[in-house]
């Protein structure tokens, strides 16, 4: 048996073995997959809960109440009218509440009888902490709801609209199709960069480094057995990612062959910018540490969990350079959109960043003490 | 490949002297000398130990020897090799036992062999490994996960290791530190025995009694230097005291006695109650017993003492050593 050949087996082997090997590469993907796709696909109950005050003793403010009801993404829960809106909203820590003010109805009719002597809008009013999603929802539900009844005073027909569409227009795709490259590509780098810090500081630490550095392999040879490891490991937990995906949540995307190549490209960079850290590291902790600290920023910065486009534009200069960023973009090219022309520019960006980091490894990596 | 006895690879002679070392320094910045200018050489089949406390530069020296660090200047030549040429080309007639070796935990025994063997592109029967593991006695462990293993086996796991190419020159560095005193005289038997079949070998320890049992031949090494070489019995000879009889009990009473019959003599340091009497050479041990034992000196036993390696390396070193650590 090769050299290489029995080093790949080998070290498979021990990965195989370690329990938290194969938790990180093929069940944490796939318990991602499930808890996401739970959390915005799960189906049931999802609405939003809206505290409602109203104070209005006429049909308008009911009117109101009503529609909130019927767009069906609330539950309404009524505060009772003696209520200190500021003080329920801090004795209930509420994130959003809608208050219907007292004489809503009348001021609605003195508008419409005598605009003239009117003052000012006649508005509800939306408590809440802007920085949550749910108070921005019920922000935008209650405006829509306002100016339908305004439309429906004014005896007006609304003329502009707008119509949702999903940008892939050839398959139903859904939520989940777009996130499983993320969920892919933070696999393929969490799994190859922080296996390879750990495994250059355990190496160091134990002497097998010392100890490898006097049979005939190579540096090379044991980096690319590492790499050809990782690719096909990482091969595996993308199919069965995928088939749980598809099978839980009816995802649409498609394994590509571009797909492949891509993890076999995300493997080589990322099993080689370990190596490249693992220069720099000594012992186990220091791997702990320094595997951290590059990637779980790359994670979050490179599109993986959020779309880069709601990200400032400093942190996706950021993420410009990250090749992570890539290989997340070349995968959703490849099994969401079909552009494989994109995807190969994608992918040339990440081989290129792994001939780098694999170069500078080689060049710098010793088994030997000076 | 025959396990049993080493044989030298063929078209190679065996030198007579495997390893020579001239002049060797290795030294750090700013003013650090891990190795001081020390040469030496080992002769074919033997096992020569290098014996120092931590921080004498032995294992330095022994991975310049290994190929694995570069020295600051000397020579060196290994299997008649200029190991500052090209090392390949010896690599497959060295073995090596790192210091602290740890086994692959995830791997059995006979797949860390196997595994080891192909690194070495040597093409491995099964019943060869297990001929191997025969040979270190770990034939009813060869199964269990090496991290299963006790601290001893791990080490026989480590010399099965460094045996897998059938070296002519086997290193082991340190092999039996923190190792229970069963487990070190488990490895010093299977150490003579590989040195038995003709392997020579590069031992280094701190452990005066593991040096003085093993080696033909040692070199005290301290602060980067060799200051004392020779095999065990010619450094007690050259650096120790002379050979003691022991009158245990006989005290000053015993000590007068022997002064009238103009014997040189003199109170035990380490236990007052015996006299020592020094024999400077051993064709007058007999003589004078027979004179002390015609005298009337009271005592409760008589026997001779040898001095040892630890009383050679107190006397040159001015300190004792336990576990590798001068104690002052």
């Amino acid at each position: 048996m090769s050299r290489l050949t029995s080093d790949i087996i080998n070290y498979g082997k021990q990965y195989l073995r370690s329990k938290i090997g194969m938790f990180f590469a093929v069940i944490f993907p796939i318990l991602l997959i499930l808890v996401f796709g739970a959390i915005f696909m799960g189906g049931g109950d999802s609405k939003i809960t809206v505290h409602v005050q109203n104070l209005d003793a006429g049909p308008f403010g009911d009117m109101f109440v009503e529609n909130m009801t019927k767009a069906g993404s609330f539950t309404i829960v009524d505060i009772p009218a003696n209520e200190n809106i500021t003080e329920y909203i801090k004795n209930k820590s509420l994130t959003v509440a809608v208050v219907v003010p007292a004489n809503f109805s009348a001021d609605i009719v003195a508008h419409m009888t005598d605009p003239a002597n009117a003052t000012g809008n006649v508005s509800v009013i939306v408590y809440g902490d802007p920085s949550k999603t749910t108070y921005n929802v019920v922000l935008g539900a209650s405006g829509a709801i306002t100016n339908a009844m305004n439309f429906g005073l004014a005896h007006a027909q609304p003329i502009l609209g707008v119509e949702a569409r999903q940008i892939a227009q050839t398959q139903k795709f859904n939520y989940m199709d777009f996130y499983l490259p993320g969920i892919i590509g933070m696999t393929v780098m969490t799994n190859a960069l922080f296996a390879m810090t750990s495994i250059c500081a355990e190496y160091r630490q134990r002497t097998y480094f010392k100890l490898l550095a006097t049979t005939n392999l190579k540096k090379w040879e044991w980096l690319v057995s590492k790499f050809i490891f990782y690719a096909a490991l990482l091969s595996l937990s993308l199919v069965l990612t995928y088939l749980v995906g598809r099978m839980a949540f009816n995802m649409q995307s498609v394994l590509t062959p571009m797909a492949f190549v891509l993890i076999a490209a995300g493997a080589f960079t990322f099993t080689s910018m370990g190596m490249l850290l693992g220069v720099f590291i000594k012992d186990p902790e220091g791997a702990a540490a320094v595997a951290n600290a590059v990637g779980f920023p790359m994670m979050f910065l490179s599109g993986s969990f959020f779309p880069l486009e709601v990200m400032p534009s400093y942190l996706q200069a950021i993420a410009g350079a990250l090749p992570l960023t890539y290989l997340n973009n070349g995968l959703r090219d490849t099994m969401v959109y079909f552009n494989d022309t994109s995807a190969l520019v994608n992918l040339a960006v990440v081989f290129a960043c792994g001939l780098i980091f694999f170069v500078l490894a080689s060049k710098f990596m010793s088994w030997k003490e000076k | 490949m025959d396990y049993a006895f080493a044989e030298l690879i063929e078209g190679a002679a065996m030198p007579e002297t495997v390893v020579e070392v001239r002049n060797l320094k290795k030294h750090y910045p700013p003013n650090v000398k891990a190795v001081d200018d020390i040469s030496f050489e080992i002769g074919a089949g033997t096992i020569f130990s290098m014996l120092g406390p931590n921080g004498a530069g032995k294992t330095t020296t022994v991975e310049i020897l290994e190929g694995l660090r570069h020295p600051t200047s000397g020579k060196a030549t290994v299997l008649g090799t200029d190991i500052f040429d090209d090392y390949s080309k010896i690599r497959k007639r060295v073995g090596t036992l790192p210091q602290n070796f740890e086994p692959f935990d995830l791997l059995k025994p006979w797949e860390a062999i196997t595994y080891w063997a192909n690194l070495y592109d040597i093409k491995i029967t099964r019943k060869e490994v297990d001929e191997l593991i025969e040979s270190v006695n770990l034939t009813d462990r060869k199964n269990l996960m090496s991290k299963k293993l006790s601290g001893g086996e791990k080490r026989k796991l480590g010399i099965a290791l460094s045996l897998v190419n059938n070296p002519e020159l086997l290193f082991l560095d340190e092999p039996t530190t923190g190792l229970d005193p069963k487990a070190r005289r488990d490895l010093w038997n299977l150490i003579n025995i590989i040195r038995d079949r003709g392997t020579t070998i590069f031992l280094t320890t701190h452990y005066l009694d593991e040096a003085e049992k093993l080696s033909d031949d040692v070199a005290i090494m301290h602060k980067g230097k060799i200051i004392a070489r020779g095999s065990p019995d010619e450094l007690v000879d050259k650096h120790g005291k002379s050979t003691m009889i022991v009158l245990e009990g006989s005290g000053k009473a015993g000590l007068a006695k022997l002064r009238q019959m103009n014997i040189e003599a003199s109170l035990d340091e380490l236990d007052g109650g015996n006299v020592l009497v020094p024999v400077k050479r051993h064709s007058e041990m007999r003589g004078m017993i027979a004179r002390i034992a015609s005298s009337d000196i009271a005592m409760d036993d008589i026997y001779t003492r040898r001095e040892t390696l630890e009383d050679v390396f107190l006397n040159l070193i001015g300190s004792k050593m336990e576990d590798g650590v001068l104690k002052e």
